[in-house]
């Protein structure tokens, strides 16, 4: 039984959570958030024991792994408080904020000998996956251009930190960045990145951009990340070769459409889309880092995979505050 | 009114001729057709049961009012002109002409002779990408900030990928029309043009793909895919999207959205089957409003020269990898 102690309780804090709790081989025993209502919250719900600190929670509980669910300029912090407690980590992506804190952490944890695995998720989203796998066997030949879409609404969270893009790094750093690793994974480096965004425009708590990249292979691609939808989330993904095209939109794919009449005096009735599945993707992707754990083997996702998707968000960042073109050429192994 | 058709080169004029065919209780006439392929124009002119003749210049000096022009991009300047200076309207096919020294000398002509020169820019006339424009005037979505196209479609062949006749590939052709619907909604120019341009899905000598990153002078972002990137066995041809993103809203149109999903056999099994308003026919409809004075000019030439200027600025970065203005030619 692999412990697991949960640092962060928001949105990915609580979506990990329950991963765990559906896991056989895995458990959340201490839980830590500078909230200490909603820590106390999620312990509870989960069994585990609430902490203000790591420091604390690493005093008290016998762990094996730190599951980082903080803001992103925290994930620093906790990484290396956690390799020089020689546990084995759990990052939430993107892996940090800079590629300084980035190298900082894969450095602590390798000095410290303990893994190090980056929630790059949407490589474990089955349609996602498959997508990969039917590039990677040439069923589509040789690949022209690829599309990706996601976005919905201006999210909300703790602080309102993602509206801080010197947090969040925008949705460029902190969303489209699960793109960005997608599509290295299926058709390696990027060399060049142009991207235009409202970052810089003057307009609040609405985000919208567009991303050109060119990778090394010659494909050309077209990334569009938003959090200007009054409502929902979206994903699309088109991948168009010379043996054929595949072509997925999430609100294509609902398998279950539920629309509830409104409750008197209520307003308007709500829709809920569900795709039910045995398994979401964060627990596939958990459930394969404890499995790396146990078999020593190589994660789907590597660190340094993650260091390059913050790379390619990093130079869209850039791009859309330059006006330039990022060339990313001089990738180095 | 009488109207002639010079060359056949670019297949929508079937879809012209049909649609001239069908304003004849309006008293419009399809006269003549013109086309130095023997052949191709023979054809057309059985098939519409009007003249044919080999040389346009023989069409352009009969007593048709007006002029409907197919042939291969290279070709138009030559033909506009023509038409001008034998005092014909014309309606010509995107893109106006290959070069920009060309599209001027267009306007110039059908200006100085007092001709109309509307360039065929039909997806202005879809009903679903009208409702958007009167969404977006109504300030239905509030201040536009941002805006994604997509015309992508198949390799068409023929003098398509033929550089010298046709200017360019898929991005010449595809991005003209979205290009003129974005400008006609945003009301505003391209500044600046970022683009990827390449041939990945044949091995053709002009592009067959590319990729487009705008900035409009008003501050609207956009990007446009013009790729020719549908397999063999899509559904139709291709497709013409728009995704407008508001300070109040975001719509998304699908021009085509208006077919039923017909399953059959042989090699295209699966098909789209359009239901919607004919814009080609609209387009027409309304270039003879035009020439009869119904209607004042909706599609200029310099609609046409603004859209070819951002596809030759797209080239431009293209082969530079740097974001590029566009060079706009000052009109006199
Ligand atoms: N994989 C995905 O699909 C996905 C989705 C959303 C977010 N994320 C990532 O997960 C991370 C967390 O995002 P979120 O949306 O859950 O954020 P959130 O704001 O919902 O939750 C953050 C939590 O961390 C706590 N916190 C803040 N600072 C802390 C600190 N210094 N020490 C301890 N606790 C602290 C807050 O009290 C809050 O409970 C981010 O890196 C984000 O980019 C990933």
């Amino acid at each position: 039984m692999w412990r697991i102690g949960l640092v962060g309780t928001g949105t990915m804090g609580s979506v990990h959570a329950h991963a765990y709790s559906h896991m056989e081989d895995a458990k959340v025993v201490g839980i830590v958030d500078i909230d200490e209502v909603a820590g106390t919250e999620l312990a509870n719900r989960y069994g585990a024991v609430a902490y203000s600190s790591l420091e604390a929670l690493l005093a008290a509980q016998e762990v094996d792994v730190i599951d980082v669910c903080v803001p992103t300029p925290w994930h620093r912090e906790y990484v290396e408080k956690a390799a020089t407690a020689k546990k084995h980590v759990i990052c939430e992506k993107p892996l940090a904020r800079t590629l300084e804190d980035a190298q900082a952490m894969m450095d602590a944890c390798e000095r410290n000998g303990v893994r190090l695995f980056v929630g790059h998720v949407v490589r474990f989203f089955p349609e996602y996956q498959m997508a990969h796998d039917a590039v990677a066997a040439g069923n589509l030949g040789q690949i022209g251009v690829v599309r990706t879409m996601r976005g919905g609404q201006y999210p909300t969270a703790w602080q309102d930190w993602y509206a801080s893009p010197a947090m969040s790094g925008t949705l460029l750093v902190d969303m489209v960045i699960h793109d960005f690793d997608f599509l290295r994974w299926c058709f390696g480096d990027v060399s060049r990145v142009y991207a235009k965004s409202m970052l810089g425009r003057d307009i609040n708590r609405l985000d919208h951009a567009f991303v050109s990249l060119r990778f090394n292979s010659g494909v050309i691609g077209h990334v569009e990340g938003t959090w200007a939808y009054p409502s929902g989330f979206h994903t699309e993904l088109e991948i168009a070769g010379q043996g054929g095209l595949i072509a997925h939109k999430s609100d294509d794919a609902v398998p279950v459409h539920l629309e509830l009449r409104a409750e008197q005096g209520q307003g308007q009735g709500v829709m809920v889309p569900d795709s039910p599945m045995l398994k979401n993707p964060y627990q596939l992707e958990l459930e394969h880092f404890i499995e790396c754990l146990t078999d020593g083997k190589e994660a789907r996702v590597t660190p340094l995979d993650a260091y390059r998707a913050l790379e390619i968000g990093l130079a869209a960042l850039e791009s859309v505050q330059t006006g330039q073109v990022v060339e990313l050429g001089g990738v180095k192994e | 009114m009488k109207v002639g058709i010079l060359s056949f080169a670019h297949g929508h004029a079937h879809s012209y001729a049909k649609s001239v065919l069908a304003l004849s209780t309006r008293g419009v006439q399809l006269v003549a057709i013109a086309d130095d392929d023997v052949a191709r124009g023979k054809a057309a002119a059985n098939q519409y049961s009007c003249g044919f003749y080999r040389d346009y210049q023989e069409l352009l000096k009969t007593d048709v009012e007006a002029v409907i022009v197919c042939s291969e991009n290279a070709r138009h300047a030559e033909m506009v002109v023509a038409a001008a200076e034998a005092g014909k309207h014309v309606l010509c096919e995107k893109p106006i002409a290959t070069t920009q020294k060309d599209a001027l000398r267009m306007i110039r002509a059908c200006k100085e002779n007092g001709v109309i020169l509307q360039i065929a820019f039909p997806v202005r006339f879809s009903r679903p990408i009208a409702r958007l424009k009167e969404m977006v005037d109504e300030r239905k979505l509030g201040r536009i900030v941002a805006v994604r196209g997509t015309n992508r479609g198949q390799n068409p062949g023929g003098w398509f990928i033929d550089n010298a006749l046709s200017g360019g590939g898929a991005v010449m052709d595809h991005t003209v029309h979205v290009i003129d619907v974005m400008r006609w909604i945003l009301k505003s120019e391209v500044r600046e043009v970022y683009a990827e341009v390449d041939t990945h899905f044949t091995s053709i000598p002009t592009d067959d793909c590319g990729q487009l990153v705008l900035e409009f002078e008003n501050g609207v972002f956009a990007s446009h895919d013009p790729s020719w990137s549908r397999p063999a066995s899509y559904p139709t041809w291709g497709d013409v999207t728009l995704e407008v993103v508001g300070t109040s809203g975001v719509t998304n149109v699908n021009a085509f959205a208006q077919h039923f999903d017909y399953f059959g056999q042989g090699p295209r099994p699966y098909s789209h089957q359009f239901w919607g308003d004919d814009m080609d026919y609209l387009l027409i409809r309304n270039f003879v409003d035009v020439v009869e004075g119904k209607s004042a000019p909706l599609i200029t030439g310099v609609d046409g020269l603004r859209a070819l200027e951002v596809a030759l600025a797209a080239y431009e970065s293209g082969r530079t990898h740097k974001p590029v203005p566009v060079h706009r030619a000052v009109l006199e």
